[in-house]
């Protein structure tokens, strides 16, 4: 009996102790913001908001987490919480003859509700710069004062030092391009770890919606012992053109992921993979 | 009263070992010349005769001692640190202890028995016990071994001494130096000895020079004791050992370094009631190397997509520190009764790891490769042992002891817990688990020269931890990695011993044989998912309870002794092992059979020795065996003692493999020939 009133009044404090916090978490945005560095910023004058893009390194080829904080032009210590945004990437790429050729690549909108204060999205940049220029538009559609407007940053996308995204054409009727992007492990290490991709497809040079049709295999391998490892589970579909699974890393050093895409049972891709060192 | 209590003392200290036992009654003790502070002519009698053959030279490694003791055979993986087996039990089967401490290797390959971190020199005894009953020391199945470290003695003739040694083998070069040295008066004893020993690859008996069987080793010991009074004692022990350069043929690498330090203080009260305190350190660290072998492989890999050759390097250093204490009480509680009583704790630290270092021909190397074979763990295991011997009739002993054991692994590296994730298995931090064993034994004396010893017994044992969390481990023997298993269940076994023996001034014969039916039998078993990590492993196998496996044993020791100057002495050796009851368990020895010749007069002493063994045909080749066959080696001794103003000189010289014969032991990985004819050239001088 002791104990159960020990225990609620323990209880009783921890909850009285996070209510008391809660607050705080709700109001700062350095919590959300921990680990990123700012990447951009401008006005989105017509929207009356001034747009960050955060992220944890420079824009690279392949999944990018950005996160977008938006704070009233006017009043830059006030945070929006509540737009629509979008993302809109834009490649140019000049010709020898003829225009340009412009296209854009795979993205996740933020929810139009903030999450702490900022709204995480993705966007996959399909090249790096050198072939061509991007340009990171964001249309802001303001909720508090109902204006729209778009910020467009001059952006380079860095070739990564690992890949960790595949563009291929698909080997089936239809030769759909897809993009494949590795999400995970992140911070591989020896043991089970989460592994997750992306897969979008490229519907016309503007739209690349995520596509949740096809299944994907994995096969790890340590390339220079020639073995791979045991109970890995291959990623499975769990919504908006995500999926995961499990790989394992039986000990540190250079592994290989090899990824076969299948379209009902039949490999579409062709020698994808992609190598984590650790 | 008195006498009663000196002869329930001598029972009890019969049943405590036969060995001693025969000792006390054999008239045969007191020709038993022990004027020197020796080595082997302290080994319990009945194996005594067979090694005073090794007095000759006293520049017996361990192994070879303990190839002559009875139910003991030697896995062989080099010329160095043979690995005992008893009755069929090796490894984590047994209980090997130095003085009651516990002390574990830190090569997860086994490559470091506890055995190879000692020294005949500095040892005073070596207490065997068969099966379930050798669990004094800790609950066990397969038996223990005890080796009592040589002690100095209080103010008599023997307390000051001073004796160095040379030695020299032809086969190997061997060149060894010895020495012992000790000072003693009423109140302080202090004695040190050591042992420096230089081996170059030994030839076979084919002629051909067999490489990776060097090795070089420095051994040292001493101990200091206090004696306030004649009651009670103080002794502190410091025991260090060091080989380096060590080859080990039949496996892909060698050890550079094998170190092992130990520190024990101990207490001893002599009364009525006998006490024993003693508290001890010991760490030994381990590390292997590859860098003398050809570490060039042809491999159809990265990056050329070709056959390439790759060099390939493999750090494996291990790690092995073991606190313990224990406290033991011998009380004779009544006329009848004699009661001993221990508790004891321990707690072991293991680790070991592998990083390998691949580079291919033209390209830059490969990113280091790291794993935990034996991930950080720390094993506490505190235990309670009583027994008590119950003085019938002046035919008939019965003993009884039993003891509980708590054992709790502590998983100290996150890294182990994430590398068995691999497996799905989700890693407890802490598993603690009680394990118990009970032992009865009666001892019938038909006649004064016949007796009778039967020991029933029940025990189990905790997996180790390579079997426990072992990661990839590679035996050579069979080709497979091996694997641990988290969730090990104990392996327990049901032990029955007949022990006949028949004394008498002319013969004395011991027949022991004796059965374990063992369940959960731990064994390696192959798991076709799993991919091998090494490229030239045959696959994996996961160490796993096997339902049921028997081992059956029997050992003939016979001593002859037709006329005062000649004895003749017989050992003979078998083990039948299966799994399942169809399946044959691997790594088993056939019928040895050591028989020697000893002439003794006056100073000289002349010796010849037979060892033979059948052919083993009864093997496992899933398990990498093949057949042995049979063999039979000739080995003869003679010594001469002298004295030389006030310095006694032993001197001795022997050929071993008198016929140079080409052989190996089933029990020799990789079937590697044994050494061929050598000479044996040995001279002490002790002052």
């Amino acid at each position: 009996m002791k104990t159960n009133i020990l225990n609620i009044t323990i209880a009783l404090l921890i909850s009285v102790m996070f209510f008391s916090c809660k607050d705080d978490v709700e109001t700062t945005k350095v919590n959300s913001l921990e680990g990123l560095i700012k990447l951009e910023e401008g006005y989105a004058i017509g929207a009356a908001a001034k747009v960050e893009v955060w992220g944890k390194k420079n824009f690279f080829m392949g999944y990018n987490n950005l996160t977008v904080v938006l704070l009233d032009s006017i009043n830059p210590t006030d945070t929006l919480k509540d737009a629509h945004i979008y993302f809109q990437p834009l490649m140019t790429m000049p010709q020898t003859t003829g225009m340009p050729m412009k296209h854009a690549c795979p993205v996740e909108n933020p929810n139009e509700m903030a999450m702490n204060g900022v709204f995480p999205g993705a966007v996959a940049f399909v090249m790096p710069s050198m072939g061509g220029a991007w340009n990171l538009g964001i249309y802001v559609h303001n909720h508090k004062n109902d204006k729209s407007a778009t910020v467009n940053f001059e952006v380079t996308v860095d070739n990564p030092p690992t890949t960790v995204m595949s563009v291929f054409t698909s080997q089936s009727p239809d030769s759909a391009k897809l993009v494949l992007s590795l999400l995970q492990p992140q911070a591989p290490k020896v043991g089970m770890n989460d592994i997750e991709f992306t897969i979008h497809r490229k519907a016309s040079m503007m739209e690349w919606p995520a596509d949740s049709t096809y299944t994907i295999e994995i096969t790890p391998e340590m390339p220079s012992m020639g073995h791979g490892s045991p109970n890995n589970v291959n990623p499975v579909h769990v919504g908006n053109g995500h999926y995961k699974g499990k790989v394992n890393f039986t000990m540190t050093g250079e592994w290989k992921i090899n990824v076969a895409v299948k379209k009902d049972g039949t490999t579409v891709s062709k020698n994808v993979y992609f190598n984590i060192t650790f | 009263m008195y006498k009663i209590l000196f002869f329930l003392f001598l029972v009890f200290m019969h049943l405590q070992s036969n060995a001693e036992s025969l000792k006390l009654r054999s008239p045969l003790s007191d020709t038993v010349k022990l004027r020197e502070v020796m080595v082997v002519s302290n080994i319990p009698l009945d194996d005594k005769d067979i090694l005073n053959f090794y007095r000759t030279n006293q520049f017996s490694t361990l192994d070879n001692i303990n190839a002559r003791l009875g139910g003991l055979s030697l896995i062989k993986r080099g010329a160095y640190a043979l690995e005992p087996q008893m009755n069929g039990f090796s490894g984590g089967q047994l209980n090997v202890t130095i003085d009651g401490m516990k002390m574990f290797g830190a090569c997860t390959d086994k490559m470091d028995p506890v055995t190879s971190y000692i020294e005949p020199t500095n040892l005073k005894m070596i207490k065997l016990k068969s099966g379930t009953n050798g669990s004094e020391n800790g609950c066990n199945i397969g038996g223990s071994m005890d080796m009592t470290l040589q002690e100095p003695t209080l103010n008599t003739k023997q307390s000051n001494f001073a004796s160095i040694a040379f030695g020299y083998e032809s086969v190997s070069q061997s060149r060894n130096i010895l020495f012992s040295t000790g000072l003693g008066n009423k109140k302080w004893a202090w004695m040190a000895d050591g042992v420096y020993r230089k081996t170059e690859n030994y030839r076979a008996g084919n002629e051909q020079i067999i490489p990776f069987t060097q090795f070089e080793k420095t051994n040292v010991h001493s101990a200091l004791k206090f004696s306030p009074d004649k009651i009670n004692s103080f002794k502190a022990d410091i025991l260090y050992d060091m080989a380096n350069n060590v080859g080990y043929p039949a496996l892909p690498m060698d050890v550079s370094l094998a170190k092992a330090s130990l520190f024990a203080l101990e207490f001893q009260r002599k009364a009525k009631i006998q006490l024993k305190a003693k508290l001890y350190f010991n760490q030994i660290i381990h590390v292997m190397d590859d860098s003398k072998r050809d570490s060039l492989y042809l491999l159809k890999v990265k990056p050329v997509g070709k056959s390439d050759s790759v060099y390939m390097r493999m750090d494996m250093p291990g790690k092995s520190s073991t606190l313990g204490a224990y406290f033991q009480m011998r009380i004779p509680w009544n006329e009848n009764n004699h009661l001993t009583i221990k508790v004891d704790n321990y707690s072991n630290y293991s680790i070991a790891e592998m990083t390998m270092h691949m580079r291919y021909a033209g390209f830059a190397p490969e990113p280091p490769m790291y794993m935990q074979t034996w991930p950080a763990m720390l094993r506490n295991v505190a235990g309670i042992y009583v027994e008590n011997s119950t003085y019938l009739s002046p035919k008939l002993v019965l003993t009884a002891n039993a003891r509980m054991d708590y054992n709790v692994d502590n998983l100290q590296s996150e890294y182990g817990q994430q590398q068995f994730s691999i497996f799905n298995y989700t890693l407890e931090k802490v598993q603690g688990k009680l394990i118990k064993s009970i032992n009865f034994v009666a001892q019938y004396d038909f006649t004064n020269d016949l007796t009778l010893t039967t020991t029933l017994g029940h025990s189990e044992r905790m997996p180790t931890i390579g079997e426990r969390l072992g990661f990839y481990l590679f035996n050579a023997y069979d080709g497979y990695d091996y694997i641990g298993n988290p969730y090990m269940k104990t392996e327990k076994s049901n032990f029955v011993k007949m022990d006949f023996q028949f004394t008498n001034p002319v013969i004395k014969i011991n027949i022991s044989p004796s059965i374990s039916f063992l369940n959960d039998y731990i064994m390696g078993i192959t798991d076709f998912n799993i991919q091998a990590m090494n490229f030239y492993a045959n696959g994996i196998r996961v160490y796993t309870n096997v339902p049921s496996a028997k081992l059956f044993s029997t050992d003939l020791q016979l001593l002859y002794t037709p006329v005062q100057n000649i004895s003749a002495f017989w050992l003979s050796k078998f083990t039948y092992g299966e799994i399942n009851h169809t399946e044959v368990m691997p790594l088993i020895p056939p019928l040895k059979n050591i028989i020697a010749i000893q002439y003794q007069k006056d100073e000289l002493q002349v010796q010849a020795e037979c060892e033979t063994a059948l052919a083993q045909n009864r093997i496992n080749s899933n398990y990498g065996e093949s057949k042995t066959p049979a063999f039979t080696v000739f080995n003869i001794k003679g010594a001469y003692g002298f004295t030389l103003s006030k310095v006694s000189m032993n001197f001795s010289a022997g050929i071993t493999n008198l016929f140079n014969k080409a052989y190996y032991e089933h029990l020799d990985w990789g079937r590697i020939y044994r050494p061929g004819r050598s000479l044996e050239l040995y001279l002490k001088m002790s002052y």
